[in-house]
């Protein structure tokens, strides 16, 4: 509990730093933000430019500005997008359920295809299996995402004639053409991550299954089948769960870029189009909400350890 | 006082003479039987070789448009023309330039601030520990490709500040790998019997922690190499990078989605080149660390 106690205030003082972060980064901006406002709609007379400051509490000191966003932010309220005048909290919620469709299709998929390929390699203790493995892992390691997805575009329009779709249907109104959707996308982002899975998995394995208590199940007459899952895959399961977790950063970060290559409207396509239209409150909720998920995920990975190793006692 | 200064090496000698060009030796001698290494030291070999090269290889200047646009691969352009009428091939071997130039200064940058503070806080512990690495830590709190995003966001997008963003986001890493071995290495007698003579902190970190961190953090800036290499394409690709018409190959990638239904090569080359060389890097710094730290499991 008391590790539990000290890991959550942690977790607390990192989002409060990372805010900080983003609201000096967001300060740093070259050129006065009522310029860029201004951009649109041409000069501004003195008056004007102060009526705008006001409106977006620009007049304030740094420190103050930078509590009222907290406070804001703590209430759900966000600002407004400077180009579309729409509450930024309203936007990132009808975004935020995309970007998460995506993320857990994705993390299924890399489990579905890097576990069970994993566990098949460890089988063989080859020296040949082990080479493939480490090369091809390494190759998921270096292809780019969105290499990946290009290819899988030309390969799907040349094949089937398929084009990625200019209008995303949500898997509400319905299921089955959202899925279509997102099955390259998907695609794109596990094919690499799925190979760092089945590396993890092997190596985790083969330490296991070099164990005691493996012989001793094998010696009491248990099938293979059962030593294999039940015996070994549960106790080689930790460090391909903290491999996993370690992916996220790159799994968030691929996201973006496969949202924009696929037009799928979630948080990394809000989040590039804020950049382009330089439309910065739409930016700092994005960024913020992109480091509460980082850090929320590692909090989890850190959790599900005591549930898969009971022995794992944190104090 | 003289002392002072003669006494730490004679304490670090028996490792400093005897040890380090036999040490090379070995390591040469390692890495020329891992043919993983073998492959990858040669691909990293090739890739700076085109980018040193660059003008005398290149048939056709990058940015001149020369030909009718989109040709396929032929005799005359060996790797066809892009949507300008440019020479792709050219295009492909000045950007092995970008990309080594933006990877190589940021990963400079990341080890620098990230491994003199990883030493620092090691050595220092205490409060100095605390504050430096939770620092760090703030910083990996963040997808890294968001991070560099929203740094180039605010700096403007350029070569330099992508080069700066990718330093920035990949410093937390090498603090991290500089500060274990030294938390390792301060508990050891000999750096207590430095101490004792009263050699300075600095001279004690030079000496005698910089050669036990070397390894880890050149496996490490191998492997960064390679993701600053793919972080650079995908900043590129998505416009924060490196701005036309120079040729850099996430760029290009990126240029190519418009056409690519019609002409694939431009596609597909410039991602072709991406992979190649980000995996050189990998399976170099794959087998370093099979050959430096054989304890290190190659995961």
């Amino acid at each position: 509990m008391r590790y539990l106690a000290r890991r959550a205030l942690w977790t607390v003082v990192a989002l409060l730093g990372v805010s900080v972060l983003i609201f000096l980064l967001v300060r740093l901006l070259p050129g006065n933000i009522v310029d860029i406002l201004a951009g649109t709609e041409g000069q501004l007379s003195r008056e004007q430019r102060a009526a705008v400051l006001r409106e977006f509490g620009l007049d304030r000191s740094v420190p103050v500005q930078y509590l009222l966003w907290m406070r804001g932010m703590l209430r759900g309220d966000l600002g407004w997008s400077f180009r579309s005048g729409q509450p930024v909290a309203e936007l990132l919620a009808s975004r935020l359920p995309i970007t998460i469709e995506l993320a857990v299709l994705t993390v299924l998929a890399v489990t579905l295809i890097g576990i069970p390929l994993g566990v098949l390699a460890s089988v063989s203790r080859s020296i040949r299996v082990k080479t493939l493995v480490q090369i091809v892992g390494l190759l998921g390691l270096s292809l780019p995402s969105f290499w990946i997805a290009v290819l899988l575009i030309i390969a799907a329009s040349h094949l089937f004639g398929w084009l990625p779709a200019l209008i995303f249907v949500s898997p509400w109104s319905d299921p089955w053409v959202n899925l279509q959707q997102m099955f390259l996308p998907v695609l794109s982002l596990a094919l690499g991550l799925s190979v760092v899975v089945v590396r993890m998995t092997r190596s985790s394995m083969l330490e296991v299954l070099g164990q005691d208590f493996i012989k001793v199940a094998r010696a009491k007459g248990l099938s293979a089948r059962a030593v294999l899952l039940r015996h070994a895959l549960r106790n080689a399961l930790i460090p391909i769960v903290t491999v996993l977790g370690l992916q996220m950063g790159y799994l968030l970060g691929g996201v973006v870029i496969t949202e924009q290559i696929f037009g799928l409207p979630g948080l990394g396509w809000t989040l590039l189009n804020g950049v382009y239209q330089r439309d910065y409150p739409v930016v700092q909720a994005t960024v913020m909400l992109f480091a509460v998920t980082f850090v929320l995920i590692n909090l989890a990975v850190d959790l599900l350890y005591t549930y898969l190793d009971p022995r794992i006692r944190y104090e | 006082m003289s002392e002072a200064r003669t006494a730490p090496e004679v304490v670090a000698l028996p490792g400093v003479v005897a040890g380090r060009p036999a040490r090379r030796a070995r390591v040469i001698r390692a890495l020329g039987r891992t043919p993983v290494a073998l492959i990858g030291a040669a691909t990293v070999a090739a890739v700076i070789l085109v980018a040193l090269a660059a003008p005398v290889l290149a048939p056709h200047d990058p940015v001149a448009q020369i030909a009718k646009p989109l040709l396929p691969p032929g005799r005359e352009y060996l790797a066809g023309t892009d949507e300008f009428g440019r020479d792709e091939l050219s295009r492909l071997i000045y950007g092995a330039r970008v990309s080594l130039y933006v990877g190589v200064l940021a990963v400079l940058f990341a080890l620098g601030v990230g491994g003199t503070t990883g030493v620092v806080a090691g050595f220092r512990g205490g409060w100095v520990d605390d504050t430096a690495m939770r620092a760090m830590d703030m910083l990996l709190s963040m997808p890294p490709l968001v991070l560099a995003i929203a740094i180039t966001a605010v700096l403007g997008p350029s070569l330099t500040n992508v080069m700066l963003a990718i330093g920035i986001v990949y410093s937390p890493t090498f603090a991290r790998v500089a500060r274990g071995p030294t938390l390792a290495v301060v508990q050891r007698p000999y750096i207590e019997a430095a101490r004792a003579i009263g050699a300075p902190g600095l001279v004690i970190v030079l000496r005698h922690v910089l050669p036990n961190v070397a390894a880890p953090i050149l496996v490490q800036a191998t492997v960064s190499l390679s993701t600053a290499i793919l972080t650079e394409a995908a900043l590129s690709f998505l416009g924060l990078g490196t701005q036309p018409p120079t040729a850099s190959w996430g760029l290009m990638l990126s240029a190519s989605r418009q056409y690519m239904l019609i002409d694939p090569w431009i596609a597909v080359l410039p991602g072709l080149a991406i992979a190649v060389s980000v995996l050189g890097f990998n399976l170099l710094g794959d087998g370093l660390r099979d050959v430096l730290d054989p304890q290190m499991p190659s995961q």
